[in-house]
Order: structure tokens, then C-alpha cells, then sequence
């Protein structure tokens, strides 16, 4: 069989490659210092029909597929874990298909970048509630209900996919089949609206699924009021920083909903780092800050939303009572130019890509590898724990790469009492480093999960590092493994996360 | 093939240094008006290669050894229109508050334009680019016109070769669109300034060049230009086409080193006649007008108010900005080449600004670029709108 011809065959033969310089491209995730794998192919399909049509040949032919949005994870989720197979670019499938007053829900197809949906949305005083996943707007919305993403408004909305009410999918099967899950699956009910009612919540076997179970082509999105006020704070911590920010983060939600969309803290030793011109080309990230925290102190940051000014003012004397009852804890008066980030991230970038001023930090070519993770927040001092003595066993392998390993500083607030933190590696993209790095890190995320941290992204990396530590027991495993065999008789979806599909491990 | 990519590999730093977030493809902040990104993209078959992201992936491929120079590659580099959008936004915060070390360090139109220095030493070369770089090394122009006929669209009229202010035609001024000089010279002697220009000893100023990898023959110009604007005594060179502009303000003194003159958009230069008074406008001219921003002059050097400032001291005329502006304004299609190399694509980029002039209901959409300017009228011709497109001097004339 010609696999390029017969895909030509599908959507028309500008949308399909083999050019080596094409796959080259497609070959590396976000993070430029781990393993590459060129697939044979890439294609841009333009509907589920199409790619239906692709996994049917895929199937006869036993071709791993790779689905990919934004291309913007940072544990390999969009590359071949092997060379060869088919990347299915789904960026062209970007269309809002149903925008629903009635219901406050949008369907959309999942190649859609979450910056074009919230331009969309927000031209009509709507946003998607949580504006995207971590890895910004630019991430499309099948990645981010892939990962379970989590990101801009957390702390109101919870992870992206707490807001899907439905899918539409592609089986990895003989016939391509192609499903609804949510109120659609009905076939006397119309509209796509809620998620949970018609038996078992199938939507979740693909939600947080990163790839493996089924190709997400369109979903639908619960969508928000764009409140009309809001608050940004910052305060600095001078006792115990970590032990009082999760402090007040938890009496926050002891005091039931407050409004907080966002909020989130450094601790001094990143605040100070962060105001470190380590490279000369390279400004320090946060050098604004020295003028308002001169002595470099903790600081916890958070966004309030609300529909009156009335409560919003309520709100926030509640909640600054709250941080200000912790000893130690000032207030800060900034503007957004003077190192207020949480005014930054609200008004003018709109997602916090907190993580991004990491890239570069060290100078040119040196890059964060994030794991990043969720965990209840009285459990961040076991996890730091843990990977402080992570870093001391491994301190040589370390620094021969001229790596820096963080343990955890920086913590935001999830949805409930949850936290994420986005500890990590930041490297150098050498490829004589390569080998290491990926030692490294492959250790690294082992030692997270074995200390409790529970990632929300997994990726090719973090998924088989939970296999490899053992995080689940055989029981659970051979379930989803079953699971998997139903939907994927033959293996060829994202063949290789958690050990699964086509490679046999 | 590395030792084949020595312009490129100074640059090597700046390839690795690129992280995938993928900004460059179709970036949207609604917050500081940022809405889409790369005009290839969106105007190709749109694989990764067609925006910033893949092209520096391709680039680093190269650079190790994975990768051979092909056509395919060169044409893909050839399409760019060097615009910088994918430089603007790039780990860009919009806020002094915080700083993403990779925006002050990753220079991706000089990737670009490095790398099709190497594309051209290895005989990479567009059949179109080939025919101009040819003519313009014989007769220092683009436009297959003798070097002899640059300054017939003076006519009779007579200009110092010899003056403190100088204006720099320009090879689009001098051989296409001389109107626009004859713009210009109506509103400096309005304004009672005295200036002279170059004339037939003015060259090309070697941007056509420079965006399509031919450094040498940039050079070559460069040396003749400066050699010519020495000669006149100047000591502000004035310009009206963005391109022009760019190349002597911020790539001649990359090329031969520190000038001995100021570099001035003829727009900095009318705002600055207006604020001392010797320009002012009289007559109304109730328009509604919106304002395109050239790449040269915008995202490549800074120039954004100036142009705005003048058309808002124009009696009765209503600026209104398209949805984006600015830094965060659309390409017109025209640059780096693409306009000579990939005509159709370049013109149905210029629908899109079309589009965005329409959707605000401007009755006119002004510029202050030759090449965009000729590529947007060309946009609306191919979409049957009948907006008015002006040069900017066109409207500043109305009015004095």
C-alpha cells in the first residue's frame, strides 16, 4: 500500500508530508534537550471524518499515530516514541462550531489555540473561565482536556477539564468509529450541555487520557461572565514563608468561595533568583520587584473576581484579613510595571505563564524542564523533602551538566485545597548533554512520583515514569490496559505512554 | 554541511535557545491586542516549518548534521516576509514588571536573513530574486530600469546636490511610485526647508539585498551611498520608504560602521516641522482614515506615533486604529522578498489588512510605505473593494 498516496487521498496532497525537513520539525516537543523521533509522516486533517478515514489506514497498516495540537507539552507528549508513524497535526481543525447563549457552552473543534477561543469569547464578555493550561494561550484545547490542564483561573474553575461537557472522538479501530460522549450521546438530545447523566461518564476515559485512549476532534466548553471588577494583591512573607502561605491558602478555602480566580507564591529563595542577572545578555526576570520587596522576601499574589464592587470589596477585606492575621505578612502597593505579576497576568497577558521567565534564565540556550504536579498542600514539605535529598545524591551528575534543580519554591492554588508547583530541572540544549539530561530527569520525576506528587500532564516521560516506579498496582494497571485493548485493539494510538500500544513493553 | 551554514552558525545560540511555546504560530492576547501572529502560516499549508517555531527546528537540524539544504528548505525560508511578528511576541511579557529573558535574545529576522545568506552561497536562489539582484548589481536598482533614468521624474526641476538635510529618493520613488517624491518636495517647500538630494549618484540602498541573503552586493551599496551622502555635506538624511530607512538607519551602521549623518522617516521629520510651527495644516479633510503600520518602520525600528501624530493634527480627519496596530499589526505581504518571489501569496496577505480596514468602516487606509502601499492596493483589487489606499503625503498634501 502507498500510505503517503492513499493519505494524499484523504485531505488533498498539500496537507500531507514526508519531507524529511517536515517530520525533522515535527520531531521535537517543547523542550529541545530530550530524545527526537522524525515521524514518516505528517498530516493536517481538517475534520473527524478525515481522521477517521487516517485511522482506518493506520489500522490495516499497524502505523503508530501521534495526535498534536500546540506542540507546546514539555514531557514529549506530541513526538513518535519511536521514529516512524503518523503525526496528526490538528491545529486546522480550529473552528468554534456552536457558540450557545442558553447553554453558556461552546463547541469547538480541538485544534483550537485557547487564546483564539478567549479572543472569540471575550469580544462578547465571556472567557473560558480557566484561560488555558500552563504552557499559555497558544496551547490548543485538545492538549489542555488531554493533560487535565490546569493554569490561568485554577483557583476558581479548576483543571480545563472540569468545564467539558462532551466530546467527540475517533476510535483507534478497524472502522474509525466515530463517538459523542455528554448529552449528546442521546440521540433525542440536541445540544451538548452536560457531561454526566446517561450512565457511566465516558467522557472521562478520554479527559486527562494524554492521547492514548481516543483523538479528541471537537469538545464542548462551559464558557463565563467576565466578571467586571477585580482585585490584584501582593504581600510579602517574612516568617516561615512556605509554612504560612499554605497556611493562608488553606484558610482561604476554609472561608468558602471568595472569588479568588488565581493565587499564587515564590518563596525568597526564587523571589531573589529571580532578581539575579545571571547572564549578560540576559536582564534578570523579576528586577522590578527590588523596588517594593528590597529585601528579597516571600511573596503570595492573588486575583479577585467579582460581579459588584461592593463585593469585591467584601471579598478582598476578607480575604487580605485572612493573609494579613499571618504574622510577618505586608501588604505591597504596586502597579503592574512595579512587580505586581497577578495585575500582569490579569490584565494585560492574560494567562500567568508563570514558568515561562525561565526560559533563557540562565543565558541563551538554557531551558526548564517543569514536572509539574498536584498535591494536597499539606504535603509540599514532604515533597520538597524528597527532592532536596534527590538533588543531593544526584548534586554531581548535576552540576557536570551545569544543571540547576528546584524543590519546589514556587506553588500556586489549585481547585479545593490542591496546589501545583512546577519544580524542576532548568538545562542546557546541548546535545552533548543529552544523555544525562534525560538520566536526570527520568530519575527526577521518579523520585516526585515516589514521594506522592501526582502529575496532571504525563506525556510520553512522566507516563512511563509512573509505570517504572511502580506507582500502580498490577490490578490497576492490567484495567487500564484493558481499557486501552477495547479502544485501541491494535495498539497505534500514541503507542508507548505508560508502556502501552504497538512497541509491546 | 555545517561549515556550509558559517552565516547561520553565528547564530546558533539563538536557534537552541528557541522552546517551542509556539507563540509565533497564531499567538492571541486579547489583553494588549494581540490577535494571530505569523501571516505564512496562516497563508500556507501551515506546517510547522511555515511559522518561527518549526523554522528554528529545521534550523537546528541543519546545524547538527540531520538535515541537508535542499530547495524545499530554501523556498520555505524564501516565503517569509521577515515581518518580526514571531520576534515581537516571542517570551514577550507587554509589561516592564516582568522580563522573559529569551525576548532580549532570540533576533529571528536576523536568523532569517543569515541563513538565506547561506541559501544564497550555496546557490539557493528564487529565478526572480536571481533577475533583480542581477540588474541591481549593473544598474543599481530592482525595477529593470537604467541606473541613467533615476532622477527623470525631476524633469526640469532643479535640486542642490549639495545640503545640511538631504532626501534620500529611494529606487520605488524614483522609477514607481514618483509621485510620492513629488509629494514630498511639495510639503518640504512648503515648509520653507532647505534640502537637497543625492541624485543620479544615489544607488539602491541595498535593502533588497540584504532581505534576500546577498550581503556582499548590500555592502557594495552601502559603501557607494555612503561615499555619495558624505559628498552632500548632510547631516540629516531624510526618507520616506520604510525599507530605505530601515537599511540606513539600522543596517548600515552594522555594515560600515558608525554615520556621520541622522537617519529620519520623512513622518519624524513633517512632526517635527509641525511641532515648530513651519507646517501646518489648513484645509479639512474629513475622512475617516486608518493607519497601517509598515514592519520597517514598526516592529523594525520603533516608529509607530509619529505617522499618527501628523495625521491627528490634520484638521477634520478621524484616525481610527484596525483591531491590530502597533507592535501587534498584521503584515502587509509584501516584505523580505515575498512580493518578487511568491506574488499571489503576498497579495492575499494584503486582503486580510484590507479586511481589518473594512471591518472598522475606514474610508481610507494610509501608509507611509511604497512596498506596502503598491501590495495593499493590489490586496483590494483582488477582493473588488473599492477602499481608498493613500501614501501618507497624499492626505498630508490636502490639507496645507
Amino acid at each position: 500500500m502507498n500510505i503517503l498516496k492513499s493519505l494524499e487521498d484523504i485531505v488533498g496532497s498539500e496537507y500531507v508530508s514526508d519531507a524529511e525537513f517536515i517530520r525533522e520539525s515535527y520531531s521535537r516537543g517543547i523542550n529541545g534537550v530530550l530524545e527526537e523521533n522524525r515521524p514518516d509522516f505528517v498530516i493536517r486533517p481538517n475534520n473527524s471524518e478525515e481522521i477517521s478515514e487516517i485511522v482506518k489506514i493506520a489500522y490495516n497498516e499497524k502505523i503508530p499515530l501521534i495526535p498534536r495540537g500546540g506542540g507546546a507539552g514539555l514531557l514529549q507528549g506530541v513526538i513518535p516514541y519511536k521514529p516512524g508513524g503518523i503525526v496528526i497535526d490538528t491545529t486546522r481543525m480550529n473552528k468554534i462550531l456552536d457558540f450557545n447563549e442558553n447553554t453558556l457552552a461552546v463547541k469547538v473543534q480541538c485544534g483550537i489555540t485557547w487564546g483564539e477561543l478567549n479572543t472569540f469569547l471575550m469580544e462578547k464578555g465571556y472567557y473560558t473561565g480557566n484561560v488555558g493550561p500552563q504552557s499559555g494561550m497558544s496551547a490548543v484545547v485538545g492538549g489542555g482536556l488531554s493533560h487535565n490542564s490546569w493554569g490561568c483561573g485554577i483557583a476558581k474553575y479548576g483543571p480545563v477539564t472540569n468545564n467539558c461537557m462532551g466530546l467527540k472522538v475517533v476510535l483507534p479501530n478497524k472502522n474509525g468509529d466515530i463517538i459523542e460522549t455528554g448529552s449528546t450521546a442521546s440521540k433525542y438530545i440536541s445540544e451538548s450541555f452536560n457531561r454526566w447523566g446517561l450512565g457511566p461518564d465516558l467522557s472521562g476515559v478520554f479527559l486527562g487520557d494524554n492521547g492514548i485512549m481516543g483523538i479528541k476532534t471537537e469538545a464542548t466548553l462551559l464558557f463565563y461572565p467576565r466578571p467586571k471588577y477585580h482585585s490584584c494583591k501582593g504581600f510579602t512573607l517574612k516568617r516561615k514563608p512556605i509554612q504560612t502561605g499554605l497556611k493562608i491558602f488553606l484558610n482561604y478555602r476554609k472561608k468558602g468561595d471568595l472569588g479568588i480566580f488565581d493565587a499564587s507564591f515564590i518563596d525568597d529563595v526564587q523571589t531573589q533568583l529571580m532578581s539575579i542577572q545571571f547572564h549578560p545578555k540576559m536582564p534578570p526576570i523579576f528586577a522590578a520587584i527590588k523596588n517594593v520587596n528590597p529585601r528579597g522576601r516571600a511573596m503570595l499574589f492573588y486575583v479577585i473576581e467579582a460581579e459588584s464592587q461592593a463585593i469585591l470589596e467584601e471579598n478582598v477585606r476578607i480575604v487580605d484579613e485572612i493573609t494579613e492575621n499571618e504574622k510577618g505578612v505586608q501588604s505591597i502597593d504596586f502597579g503592574s510595571g512595579e512587580g505586581n505579576i497577578a495585575k500582569w497576568m490579569y490584565e494585560k497577558n492574560g494567562h500567568w505563564q508563570i514558568s515561562h521567565p525561565l526560559w533563557g534564565t540562565l543565558g541563551p540556550g538554557s531551558i526548564p524542564q517543569s514536572a509539574e504536579h498536584i498535591l494536597p498542600m499539606h504535603q509540599l514539605p514532604r515533597i520538597q523533602e524528597a527532592l532536596s535529598a534527590w538533588v543531593k545524591v544526584n548534586q554531581i551528575k548535576i552540576q557536570s551538566v551545569g544543571a540547576i534543580a528546584s524543590t519546589g519554591g514556587e506553588f500556586g492554588l489549585g481547585n479545593h485545597t490542591t496546589i501545583a508547583t512546577p519544580t524542576g530541572l532548568i538545562v542546557w540544549n546541548k546535545p552533548e548533554f543529552r544523555k544525562l539530561n534525560e538520566e536526570l530527569w527520568d530519575s527526577y520525576l521518579e523520585a516526585l512520583i515516589k514521594a506522592g506528587a501526582m502529575p496532571y500532564m504525563t506525556g510520553m516521560r512522566f507516563s512511563r515514569a509512573l509505570i517504572r516506579a511502580g506507582a500502580f498496582s498490577n490490578q490497576y494497571y492490567n484495567f487500564m490496559r484493558d481499557i486501552k485493548k477495547t479502544l485501541d485493539p491494535r495498539g497505534i494510538l500514541s503507542p508507548g505512554k505508560y508502556y502501552l500500544g504497538i512497541y509491546g513493553e | 554541511m555545517v561549515e556550509e551554514l558559517k552565516n547561520l552558525k553565528k547564530f546558533e545560540e539563538m536557534v537552541i535557545s528557541c522552546s517551542g511555546i509556539g507563540d509565533c504560530r497564531i499567538g492571541h492576547r486579547p489583553a494588549v491586542g494581540r490577535f494571530g501572529v505569523c501571516p505564512i502560516y496562516e497563508h500556507t499549508t501551515g506546517f510547522e516549518p511555515s511559522h518561527a517555531r518549526g523554522r528554528m527546528r529545521v534550523l537546528a537540524g541543519l546545524l547538527e548534521g540531520k538535515l541537508q539544504l535542499n530547495k524545499e528548505i530554501a523556498d520555505i525560508f524564501f516565503q517569509c516576509t521577515t515581518c518580526g511578528s514571531c520576534k515581537t511576541i516571542c517570551h514577550n511579557s507587554y509589561d516592564p514588571c516582568i522580563n522573559l529573558p529569551n525576548a532580549n535574545w532570540i533576533d529571528h529576522v536576523k536568523v532569517w536573513e543569515a541563513f538565506r545568506e547561506d541559501l544564497i552561497e550555496n546557490e539557493f536562489v528564487l529565478p526572480r530574486h536571481k533577475e533583480i539582484i542581477d540588474w541591481c548589481k549593473k544598474e543599481n536598482n530592482p525595477y529593470m530600469e537604467k541606473h541613467k533614468d533615476r532622477v527623470n521624474w525631476l524633469k526640469d526641476k532643479k535640486i542642490p546636490d549639495k545640503s545640511e538635510i538631504i532626501f534620500y529618493v529611494g529606487c520605488t520613488e524614483s522609477y514607481r511610485l514618483h509621485v510620492i517624491s513629488e509629494n514630498i518636495l511639495k510639503i518640504l517647500e512648503k515648509a520653507n526647508v532647505e534640502f537637497g538630494i543625492i541624485g543620479k549618484n544615489e544607488s539602491c540602498c541595498g535593502s533588497v539585498a540584504l532581505r534576500t541573503g546577498n550581503t556582499k552586493l548590500a555592502l557594495e551599496l552601502a559603501m557607494k551611498n555612503m561615499e555619495s551622502i558624505k559628498n552632500t555635506g548632510a547631516k540629516i538624511v531624510i526618507t520616506h520608504c520604510a525599507g530605505c530607512y530601515k537599511t540606513l538607519k539600522n543596517d548600515y551602521p552594522d555594515i560600515v560602521g558608525e554615520l556621520p549623518f541622522e537617519v529620519l522617516h520623512i513622518t519624524e521629520y513633517f512632526d517635527q516641522l509641525i511641532k515648530d510651527g513651519k507646517l501646518k495644516f489648513v484645509n479639512e479633510v474629513n475622512e475617516i482614515v486608518t493607519y497601517h503600520d509598515p514592519c520597517h518602520l514598526g516592529r523594525h525600528s520603533n516608529l509607530y506615533e509619529s505617522p499618527r501624530k501628523i495625521l491627528q493634527e490634520i484638521p477634520g480627519l478621524q484616525l481610527i486604529e484596525m483591531k491590530r496596530n502597533r507592535e501587534n499589526s498584521w503584515c502587509c505581504g509584501a516584505g523580505g522578498g515575498v512580493k518578487s518571489g511568491f506574488p499571489e501569496l503576498a497579495v492575499e496577505i494584503a486582503g486580510d489588512r484590507i479586511d481589518e480596514a473594512k471591518e472598522i468602516n475606514a474610508k481610507i487606509l494610509t501608509t507611509a510605505c511604497p512596498f506596502c502601499l503598491n501590495n495593499l492596493i493590489a490586496g483590494a483589487e483582488k477582493k473588488n473593494e473599492s477602499l481608498d489606499i493613500l501614501d501618507i503625503t497624499n492626505i498630508i498634501l490636502r490639507s496645507l
